[in-house]
């Protein structure tokens, strides 16, 4: 039952966008989990969440960006100078932080130099950094904007039934994500960390039709499955800078733990939060996608994610912290500092790793950190 | 942080040192220059500001008020904000509220003192903020963070969505100081009506918010006083840079250096227009005589410095700038991008007004001003006018004839050097020989002031420009 999951999250070309490709489907990739993808499934496009995965080498990345920048959009960028992702009609770049910010003009430039780079629709969607009214209306607007963009630049008519639908379609993938949530706060291990992340990539790259299909499989296998006994392994919670590759998580598995939980953009940080279905859906999305501050990008918002993270860590009772962050990733590695002291002082014991992103360069270093951490638990 | 860093507040030693630099010509020069020798490690810092005449000792005087204002706020029952460069402090002014602006005080420390703010900058890191952070905030707010200067009472920012890794430093001292928080937020577009509206709504919710937390009511008639005195102080900066077309430049290399700074501190009070009354006196005394601003009168090449300037070691750029002839025509953060300037011909939707009609009028003019102050206009990428800040670059190198362009940043600035390497190619292609340093303004750690300097040498040298 997971197999599907793990065909999508493992490489950038996965077998379920291939064969959407494949019927004659368009596909636009997309950069922070502030957009609301549902916009493009109304459209009947396949929304795809931009992956750095796979990336060998930089020198495109490097080319265009300056060397004080975060691997991760320096890799999209690489990807799509090499053409892996010619698989995309479209692309959105959005206002996650200033690196990803920028991938909008690095793309743009690369687009000249790299015949075929360029997405042929390349939209530019604005994210605000509170939750205000005023932001929200704005936010609004973007949304709005984003539609338009999509009706007319791939001919289509992008109703509010269309959009309420397509809500609906992610509530429900939302709510399967959240039962096999539950499922991880269990004392013996029913699903692993790495597979209910490799769950949550997924979700991201392949038809969440398709995808609430296999997961609605899944989750019911795992209410059946005998549980795994944990075997003394230690409840890890992760957290931190942006994360698509399922090997973080397995190396910490690997070490000797189990991963109940993560807040990890990519992961299961956000599916509690419903959209709602009645009214405007504009509306609705604005509202959803705004309202819950998860990222260190909606600044002046910590104690609201922290108390996110505090009743995350209690209700699967994790009892230590792993606070990853890339390297130049100053949001997420600063706030990583706050949530280790506040973590401390309630008895949890935290371990702060930075790391650069891409395939797991690091891996012996980090590996060997990870291993005296669990010990320091025991 | 080593003991002996506790001992003094770093607000009050920086109040100190100035005040003492701004008495040093108050005597004769023959004292002035005996003096010296007991200052070696401020000396040359100060030597700057004294050579500079009238202009020099009285921007010592004015830094001195700022900081003689922070130190006195709470005695004088005033409120403490702590703030960012790219913000207008004349809303505080005009609300009288106590700025303490991160960048420029980390500037003092940087240009005063050997070890430049860097026991500061470790000790964010100590607490668990980012080293690759900005350099620029991590100085002061270090001490600030360590209660090394008066404590502050609330956190104003407008660099969401500018400069993300600015904002984090003061989200971060928000949370760790726990005091209340107030962030502009800039939308991507610049002048568009809706991200007009959303600047002029931001801006009444940044009020209501100073004005719930200082108990202070914002003062219609104060506050055109501020305006008036800001629309004042643009018109003689517009003076002085129309007369630095000229060749040569008719403004000392430290000029520049001195607009800006006194903008960040002083944008709408009188101190300030004082200041750029001595220096418009002493330019067009220059322009008159068809002299050059450069000590030796011989003006060799011109730079515009199209990001910020490199404030290290006894401000040692601009003795590197004067001693080899080159006139400093600028920067980003000079510019104040008012819509009569005349480098604003043509992009006036992209300039601010101000209009003093009534308080409604007045906001709006201020929520622009703020829209419009330094990277948090140009370099913010504003995609209805994507290459912004290629085209002002390009724009004002022409106005003001540069025989080449330099950027210089921190390597914190995730923004510009997200897109620098783009802009250097545009601008070489444009014909401007464009070099990039890859120091830190703030950190001498990162490359010593002697590597910059022999690598701004041999970008002068090679590329045949002396
Ligand atoms: S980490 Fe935050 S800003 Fe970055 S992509 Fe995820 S949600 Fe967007
Ligand atoms: S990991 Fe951090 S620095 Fe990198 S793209 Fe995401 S938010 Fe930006």
């Amino acid at each position: 039952m997971i197999t599907p999951f793990r065909e999508a999250a493992a490489r950038i070309y996965n077998p379920h966008a291939a064969e959407w490709f494949a019927g004659g489907g368009q596909i636009a990739g997309y950069t922070c989990s502030f957009m609301p993808p549902e916009i493009f499934h109304a459209a009947g496009i396949l929304p795809y969440r931009l992956r750095g995965i796979e990336t060998e080498t930089m020198e495109i990345g490097d080319a265009y960006y300056g060397p004080y920048v975060c691997t991760f959009p320096k890799c999209l960028l690489q990807l799509a100078g090499q053409g892996k992702y010619g698989f995309l009609s479209g692309a959105v770049i959005s206002t996650g932080c200033d690196a990803m910010r920028r991938l909008d003009e690095c793309w743009r430039m690369a687009g000249k130099d790299y015949p075929d780079a360029l997405p042929e629709f390349f939209h530019y969607f604005d994210v605000p950094h509170k939750t205000e009214p005023h932001a929200l209306a704005w936010f609004k607007d973007e949304i709005r904007r984003l539609i338009t963009a999509v009706s007319n630049h791939y001919g289509v008519l992008i109703t509010d039934e269309n959009l309420k639908s397509a809500i609906s379609c992610y509530n429900r993938g939302r709510e399967l994500l959240l039962e096999m949530e539950s499922l991880r706060a269990a004392e013996d291990v029913v699903i692993s960390g790495t597979d209910a992340f490799t769950v949550a990539v997924a979700g991201t790259v392949m038809p969440r039709q398709r995808f609430n299909e296999h997961l609605e499989a899944l989750v019911h296998e795992l209410r059946a499955a005998a549980p795994e006994p944990a075997n003394g392994r230690k409840r890890i919670l992760v957290t931190g800078s942006i994360n698509d590759d399922t090997d973080l998580v397995g190396l910490i598995e690997d070490a000797g733990a189990v991963v109940v939980a993560d807040n990890i953009c990519f992961g299961i940080r956000s599916a509690a939060d419903m959209v709602r279905t009645d009214g405007d859906p504009v509306d609705a999305l604005a509202g959803g996608y705004l309202s819950n501050s998860v990222c260190p990008r909606m600044f002046g918002a910590y104690d609201q994610r922290f108390a996110n993270l505090r009743e995350k860590a209690a209700r699967t009772g994790a009892e230590g912290v792993i606070l990853q962050n890339i390297r130049f990733c100053d949001m997420h590695g600063s706030e990583n500092s706050l949530i280790e002291k506040d973590f401390e002082a309630m008895g949890i014991p935290c371990l702060k790793l930075e790391r650069e992103y891409g395939p797991l360069t690091e891996t012996g270093r980090m590996k060997m950190r990870i291993e005296a951490f669990l010990e320091q638990l025991s | 942080m080593r003991p002996e860093i506790y001992q003094y507040n770093y607000d009050w030693m920086l109040w100190r040192a100035i005040q003492a630099a701004g008495k040093l010509a108050d005597g004769s020069e023959k004292e002035t220059r005996k003096m010296m020798s007991y200052i070696p490690y401020f000396r040359k810092t100060a030597e700057v500001f004294i050579n500079m005449g009238k202009p020099g000792i009285s921007y010592l005087k004015r830094i001195e008020q700022y900081l003689d204002n922070i130190v006195t706020a709470h005695e004088k029952g005033k409120k403490i904000v702590m703030t960012t460069f790219c913000f207008s402090p004349s809303i505080f002014y005009a609300m009288d509220i106590v700025p303490v602006t991160l960048e420029v005080m980390t500037v003092l420390g940087s240009a005063l003192w050997k070890r430049g703010t860097t026991d500061y900058m470790d000790y964010c890191v100590e607490l668990g903020f980012t080293e690759t952070s900005c350099s620029s905030q991590r100085g002061c707010l270090g001490a600030y963070l360590a209660g090394l200067g008066e404590e502050i009472d609330l956190i104003v920012t407008n660099t969401a969505g500018v400069c993300d890794t600015n904002a984090n430093a003061f989200a971060f001292a928000q949370k760790y100081l726990d005091k209340p928080f107030y962030s502009l937020n800039y939308p991507s577009g610049l002048t568009d009506n809706p991200a007009n509206q959303y600047h002029r709504d931001d801006f009444r919710e940044l009020i209501r918010f100073l004005e719930s937390h200082t108990g202070t009511t914002l003062d219609p008639d104060r506050l055109r006083a501020v305006l008036d005195e800001t629309a004042r102080q643009e018109a003689i900066v517009a003076e002085i840079e129309e007369l630095q077309r000229l060749v040569p430049n008719p403004l000392p290399v430290t000029y520049n250096f001195v607009i800006y700074g006194g903008r960040f501190f002083f944008a709408g009070m009188p101190e300030y227009t004082e200041l750029l009354t001595d220096m418009a006196e002493v330019v067009r005394d220059n322009a008159q005589n068809g002299r050059s601003g450069i000590t030796s009168g011989i003006e060799k090449k011109r730079a515009f410095f199209f990001y910020i300037d490199h404030y290290t070691l006894n401000l040692s750029l601009w003795d590197w700038l004067d001693r080899h002839g080159i006139s400093h025509i600028g920067s980003i953060l000079s510019r104040s991008f008012k819509d009569d300037q005349p480098y604003m011909k043509g992009m006036e939707d992209a300039a601010y007004s101000i209009d003093t009609t009534d308080l409604d009028t007045m906001i709006d003019s201020i929520a622009m001003i703020n829209s419009r102050m330094p990277m948090v206009r140009s370099i913010r990428g504003p995609y209805d006018r994507p290459n912004m800040w290629k085209e002002e670059s390009l724009a004002l190198a022409r106005i003001y004839k540069a025989d080449c362009l330099i950027y210089n940043g921190t390597p914190g600035c995730r923004n510009t050097w997200s897109n620098v390497k783009l802009l250097a190619g545009d601008l070489e292609k444009a014909g401007y020989p464009t070099h990039i340093m890859y120091g830190d303004a703030f950190d001498e750690r990162v490359e010593s002031w002697e590597s910059t300097a022999a690598r701004l040498e041999e970008f002068f040298t090679i590329r045949g420009l002396l």
